[in-house]
C-alpha cells in the first residue's frame, strides 16, 4: 500500500502548479466574500461558487489523461517501474493521486464555500455532501481518462472521455430512459453541485456515489489489463 | 553458479502504424548471465541492447520467446525488488538528491533510518556527498548519472542491469564507478552491462556479449577474447628488416610479428644472425578491433533506431 500512496503523493507534487492555478478559484472566491456585499450579491456568489466546482472536474480529465503520456515523456515512469512496484499498483497510486487532487480543491472550495455562502444567508449544511459528490465525480473522469491514456494520447483521451463521460449517458437516457443516465454518473453527481439550492435542504442521495466508486474500480481494472500490455518503454511521440 | 538473467529465445518486434512496417530489434537472442559476473553488453547503435534490456526489466512484452530475472518471468514484479536498474537516459524528479534516492528506495519496500542511512551511503558511494541537499533538477548530466546508479543501488540489488552507466562521466567519475562495480562482484553481486565505452568494458568484464541486429554474435570470456590472437610479436637488434617482410626499424630496434607456432624457430635465426632479443609478447587485440571485426557487417535499415 504504501508503494500506491508514494506515487500518489509524487503525481500530486509534480500537479502541484494546475493545482496552485485551480486554487486561485477558490482564492476568487473568498475575495468576492470578503469585499462585496455578500447579502446583496448573494445569486452572483452562489452563481461563481457552481462555476469554480465544475472546473475540477475537468481538471481531473486533464490530470488523468496526461498522466501516463508525461510519465512516458520523460521517461521518468522507467524510474519508478524498475521497482517493485507492478503495473496495476502503479495505476492505482496515480488515480489515488488524481482523487487526491480532486480532494484537495474540493475541501478548500467546501471551507470557502461554507464560509461565504453560509455570510451570504444560504444554509450550508449540505456542502460536504456535495464536495463529496464532486470529488467522486473526479475520482471516476480522472480514472475513465486514465483508462483511454493508456493507449491514446492526452487529447484524443481526453475527447473520448468527454465523449464517454457525457455523450454515452445522453444516448442512453434518451433511448431507454432518464433514469439512464446514471450510467455513468460523472455528470449526474457534478450536477447535484450545478443544480444545488441552499435555500431549500435536498436529501443526500448515496446511489450515485456508490455506483460512482463501483466504476472507479472497473475503469481502474479495464485500464490494468490494456496498460500490461503497453510497451512502455517505447517514446510516446 | 546459476543463471541470474536468462534469455530464451527472445524476438521482440515493433511494429509502426498505420504504416504496418516491422522492425525486428531481437532476433532468436540467447543469452545467460552468470550469478557473480560482470557481463560487458556490446553493439552499436541498433542492435537491440536496450530493447534486450527493457524487455529483462518488464518495460516490454517479447512477441516470441521468454526470460527469466533472478528466477522468475519476466515482468515479475516482487523481483525486482532484489534488482538494480540504470536507464541509458536518466530521468529523475526534481527534488533533494537524498529525497530523491530515499523515494525509490521507499517504492521497493525500504523503511525508517535503515533507509535514510542507506540512501547516504549510496549517495557517498558516487561521491555526491556533498549535494545531498541540493535539488537534482540542478545536476549536470554526469551528477544526474551518478544519482541514477546510487538509486539503482539503494536496495543493495543482487542484480545490477546499467545501459551506459558512465557514458556523461568524467575520467574521475568513470573510475569511481569502475571501482564501485569491481566492488559490488566482490561483494557476490552479478552486473550486466552495456556501454560503448569499450575500454572500460575491457578492464572491469569478466565476459563480453557482442550483439549486432538483435542477433548475439559473439560470446566469451574478455581475456579469451582479447588473446585470439594467434600472432606473436618479437622486437630485436643487431638484424636489419630485411630480415622478414613487414619488419620495422625504429632507432635500430626491429619489430615484427609472426604465427605464434613459429616463435622458436624465429628467435633461433635471430640469434644465428647476431642478433639480440629484445622481447617476446603474444599481440593482444583490443576489445575495439574484436568489436568491429564482429560488427563490421553493414547494418540492415530494419534495426536502424531500436535501441
Amino acid at each position: 500500500m504504501k508503494p500506491v500512496l508514494l506515487i500518489a503523493i509524487n503525481f500530486v507534487r509534480e500537479q502541484r502548479w494546475p493545482i496552485f492555478v485551480l486554487l486561485l478559484w477558490v482564492l476568487l472566491l473568498a475575495f468576492l466574500g470578503l469585499v462585496t456585499d455578500i447579502r446583496r450579491e448573494r445569486e452572483d456568489l452562489l452563481f461563481v461558487f457552481k462555476q469554480v466546482a465544475i472546473y475540477v472536474v475537468a481538471f481531473s480529465i486533464f490530470f488523468g489523461g496526461s498522466a501516463i503520456y508525461n510519465e512516458r515523456r520523460s521517461r521518468r515512469i522507467l524510474g519508478v517501474l524498475s521497482k517493485a512496484v507492478g503495473r496495476q499498483r502503479y495505476l492505482s497510486g496515480l488515480v489515488l493521486g488524481v482523487t487526491m487532487a480532486g480532494a484537495i480543491y474540493c475541501f478548500a472550495l467546501g471551507i470557502t464555500g461554507s464560509w461565504t455562502l453560509g455570510e451570504a444567508g444560504f444554509p450550508v449544511s449540505q456542502i460536504w455532501y456535495l464536495m463529496l459528490c464532486l470529488v467522486a465525480a473526479c475520482t471516476l473522469a480522472g480514472t475513465v481518462a486514465l483508462t483511454f491514456s493508456t493507449f491514446l494520447n492526452p487529447f484524443l483521451a481526453a475527447g473520448a472521455t468527454a465523449a464517454v463521460l457525457l455523450g454515452l449517458p445522453a444516448l442512453v437516457g434518451r433511448a431507454l430512459g432518464p433514469q439512464w443516465e446514471y450510467v455513468i454518473p460523472v455528470w449526474p453527481l457534478a450536477a447535484k453541485v450545478v443544480q444545488a439550492s441552499f435555500d431549500s435542504p435536498g436529501g443526500a442521495a448515496w446511489f450515485p456515489l456508490g455506483l460512482a466508486a463501483v466504476e472507479t474500480l472497473a475503469f481502474w481494472l479495464l485500464a490494468a489489463r490494456i496498460f500490461s500490455y503497453v510497451d512502455i518503454a517505447v517514446a510516446v511521440e | 553458479m546459476g543463471s541470474v538473467l536468462e534469455f530464451e529465445s527472445v524476438t521482440k518486434e515493433y511494429r509502426s502504424f498505420p504504416a504496418r512496417r516491422h522492425l525486428r530489434a531481437l532476433d532468436c537472442f540467447t543469452l545467460n548471465v552468470e550469478a557473480g559476473e560482470i557481463l560487458g553488453f556490446l553493439g552499436p547503435n541498433g542492435a537491440g541492447k536496450s530493447t534486450a534490456i527493457h524487455l529483462a526489466m518488464g518495460f516490454m512484452r517479447p512477441t516470441s520467446g521468454s526470460g527469466r530475472l533472478l528466477g522468475e518471468r519476466f515482468g515479475h514484479a516482487p523481483t525486482r525488488r532484489r534488482v538494480g536498474f540504470l536507464a541509458e537516459n536518466v530521468a529523475l524528479y526534481h527534488r533533494r538528491a537524498e529525497r530523491l534516492v530515499r523515494f525509490y528506495g521507499a517504492l521497493n519496500g525500504m523503511r525508517g533510518s535503515h533507509l535514510e542511512r542507506r540512501a547516504r551511503q549510496v549517495l557517498e558511494m558516487v561521491g555526491l556527498q556533498g549535494d545531498l541537499n541540493r535539488n537534482v533538477g540542478k545536476f549536470s548530466r554526469g551528477m544526474l548519472q551518478r544519482v541514477g546508479l546510487a538509486e539503482a543501488m539503494v536496495n543493495d540489488p543482487e542484480l545490477l542491469i546499467l545501459d551506459e552507466p558512465t557514458s556523461a562521466l568524467d575520467p574521475l567519475a568513470r573510475v569511481t564507478v569502475r571501482e564501485l562495480l569491481l566492488n559490488a562482484r566482490s561483494a557476490g553481486k552479478t552486473i550486466f552491462l552495456s556501454s560503448h565505452l569499450l575500454s572500460e568494458v575491457e578492464l572491469v568484464c569478466d565476459r563480453v556479449a557482442v550483439l549486432h541486429r538483435g542477433q548475439l554474435v559473439r560470446m566469451g570470456r574478455t581475456a579469451d577474447l582479447l588473446q585470439a590472437s594467434a600472432q606473436t610479436q618479437i622486437v630485436a637488434r643487431g638484424i636489419t628488416t630485411a630480415f622478414l617482410d613487414g619488419a620495422v626499424a625504429r632507432d635500430g630496434i626491429v619489430s615484427f610479428s609472426i604465427p605464434a607456432n613459429q616463435q622458436r624457430a624465429t628467435m633461433e635465426r635471430v640469434w644465428s644472425m647476431g642478433g639480440e632479443i629484445v622481447s617476446v609478447n603474444p599481440m593482444r587485440r583490443s576489445l575495439e578491433e574484436v568489436f568491429l571485426e564482429v560488427t563490421a557487417a553493414p547494418q540492415s535499415s530494419d534495426s536502424e533506431g531500436v535501441e
